[in-house]
């Protein structure tokens, strides 16, 4: 290819400046918007993993037909959490610990309050071995509570305030965390009795089991599934995957929503070179009689919808980024977590979908430009 | 070297049928021919068919030992490529080249390198007398200028033929005489020079004049002693 063809392309976009810096702008937008809306997946399976490797126990013992992010009412009963224990050595599980969660608000992290019940005179640090003390004491007393860093800090929780679990029930700060950077920092450790009081129950969430040296969390947690009837046991694996597995699922539902937004992007490219090959017939017809094969018009009209795709694809990835780092921005105030990440394979796969785009939208302007007739193009008819 | 052999060329206009070009048969020799005759006398179908822009309804158009009308669009458009340069009446340069690199174009088509297509298009532009112009976008040459780039252009690949239709029929008379001077040197030079016109007394300095009427060439007309003048200029 010669430099005289890249000129040719490049000034012919230069030539309608204000055309095709608005079909450019149609790409930036829709790879910008796809960039964003996938960057949510990245950034959760990220946070995901983080999350649950600051998780302690390996093992996560559910009532059956309740997945780990969804527990809903607590279901577990006190019995089979003692039936747990009991056979505890016999399955090579090393402790037990049965928590059970209270949500409190609406969906505005601003306003929502989750509560963990852990057994009485035991550490939130069971739970998450990564929390450390701020201020106050790291074990809830009977009415006590141990509070995230970040809810604290935004709902101005000092030691000694009082917290109303329910019009019956209130609890005393008594303890601050350091500050995690996980979902931990959000949330409120109380008692289990406090929270199965307000809620009326004697039923856990779940429970928490730590393996046994010489065991692997694999085989204990089917042991469980073998020995008690009425759970489901995950490891810390299982988890990642059904995490994996919904975080696919919501990638596929969020590139279907960005895919409207490329494809009308698409069209702009589509459109805009369709009406420069109008415009050139007669370069065309020239460029044909002198000597050029039809194949070098049709790569001439692709290369140009191509560059669209790639130079659009690229400002709309830095655009994607930046509106990505907003968003984290908000999230990390808001909840401590950065909600969106743009990682190598999604910068990757927006190019690839910018330059397939851009390949698509300028095929068709580039099959009419080469099977022109040279007479008709050059009007010698 | 190119020889149109019993072309004829049919038309549907509406449910009209129209013969544009009527059992034209002619072997072209070297130096200048003039294919003259009113407008609608087919002249430029004529020349649509020997240059392989279009194919003929019969009859055929060939190139050496080429049958050229019956290629298909890409084997002509190569060999058109080689063998043929193109001075047309307008539409002649692409306005997002600049001279040098419209003169260049056919080079790199031709697969020619940069450096070497560069020169070779500067120095052409030189012979033409636009050594001054190189840089200039189309728009901002003149009518005749336009022309002698065009000419430079077409002679980049140093082809045997050399098409011109209506070269100066913008031109004012000043610009006009030097594009033929230009176009009757190269025909002086051994090529085949085929010069479309309507305009006579630019066709009384071919060496042949083909005259053409409905599509049919009526006359043939050699003038030796126009060509010695040729020769001794």
């Amino acid at each position: 290819m010669g430099v005289e063809v890249l000129a040719l392309i490049y000034r012919n976009l230069r030539a309608r400046p204000v055309r095709s810096i608005l079909t450019l702008l149609g790409i930036v937008v829709s790879t910008a918007s796809m960039v964003l809306f996938l960057s949510f997946g990245e950034g959760l399976r990220k946070a995901l993993g983080a999350e649950l490797s600051t998780v302690g126990p390996a093992v996560l013992v559910l009532p059956e037909g309740v997945e780990a992010f969804s527990p809903g009412y607590p279901e577990l009963r006190p019995e089979t959490v003692e039936a747990l224990k009991e056979s505890a050595s016999e399955l090579g599980i090393s402790q037990v610990i049965p928590y059970v969660v209270l949500t409190r608000g609406g969906l505005d992290p601003q306003t929502a309050f989750v509560f963990q019940g852990i057994p009485e005179g035991l550490s939130p640090q069971a739970l998450y071995p990564n929390l450390t003390l701020a201020a106050g004491s790291l074990v809830p007393g009977p009415k006590g509570a141990v509070v995230g860093s970040r809810l604290a800090e935004r709902n101005q929780l000092g030691l000694g305030k009082v917290l109303r679990l329910s019009p019956s029930i209130s609890l005393r700060v008594e303890g601050i965390l350091k500050p995690n950077g996980g979902l931990s920092d959000n949330i409120i450790y109380v008692p289990s009795s406090v929270v199965q009081e307000a809620l009326g129950t004697r039923n856990y969430t779940a429970a928490a089991v730590g393996v046994r040296e010489g065991f692997k969390a694999d085989q204990v947690a089917g042991a469980i599934k073998a020995r008690i009837a009425g759970v489901n046991a995950q490891t810390t694996g299982d988890v990642l995957r059904f995490a994996e597995r919904a975080v696919r699922i919501s990638d596929l539902v969020r590139f279907g929503i960005s895919l409207v937004a490329l494809v009308v992007g698409g069209l702009l490219v589509a459109n805009t070179v369709m009406m420069s090959v109008y415009e050139r017939i007669r370069e065309f017809g020239l460029m044909r009689a002198l000597g050029a094969k039809q194949g070098f018009i049709f790569g001439l009209v692709l290369l140009e919808a191509l560059l669209l795709g790639v130079v659009g694809g690229l400002l709309g990835l830095l655009l994607g980024q930046a509106a990505s780092g907003l968003v984290n921005w908000f999230t990390g105030r808001e909840v401590g977590l950065a909600l969106s990440a743009i990682t190598f394979r999604l910068a990757f796969f927006a190019l690839l979908v910018a330059v397939v785009l851009g390949l698509l939208a300028g095929f068709l302007p580039a099959r009419t430009a080469s099977r022109l007739k040279v007479v008709e193009a050059l009007g010698r008819l | 070297m190119l020889e149109a052999i019993n072309l004829y060329k049919r038309y549907h206009q509406g449910e009209v049928d129209v013969v544009a070009v009527d059992r034209f048969s002619y072997r072209f020799p070297a130096g200048l021919t003039a294919i003259v005759g009113p407008s609608g006398s087919g002249k430029t179908t004529l020349l649509n068919l020997l240059a392989g822009f279009d194919v003929p309804s019969e009859g055929e158009v060939w190139l050496g030992n080429t049958p050229f009308s019956t290629l298909s669009e890409d084997a002509r458009s190569e060999l058109r490529l080689k063998h043929m340069g193109f001075v047309f009446q307008q539409w002649n340069l692409i306005p997002t080249l600049t001279a040098l690199e419209n003169v260049a174009f056919p080079m790199m088509l031709a697969g020619i390198g940069l450096k070497e297509r560069t020169a070779r298009a500067a120095a052409l532009l030189e012979a033409v007398g636009l050594g001054h112009r190189v840089k200039h976008w189309p728009h901002k040459l003149s009518g005749g200028e336009q022309q002698r780039v065009a000419i430079a252009r077409a002679l980049a690949l140093n082809p045997p033929i050399l098409f011109a239709d209506e070269p100066t029929g913008n031109l004012d008379s000043a610009s006009g005489a030097r594009v033929v001077e230009l176009l009757l040197h190269q025909a002086q030079e051994g090529r085949t020079v085929i010069l479309v016109t309507h305009d006579l007394e630019l066709a009384r300095q071919a060496e042949r004049v083909l005259r053409l009427r409905d599509g049919r060439l009526m006359e043939i007309e050699e003038a030796p002693a126009r060509r010695s003048a040729v020769s001794s200029c």
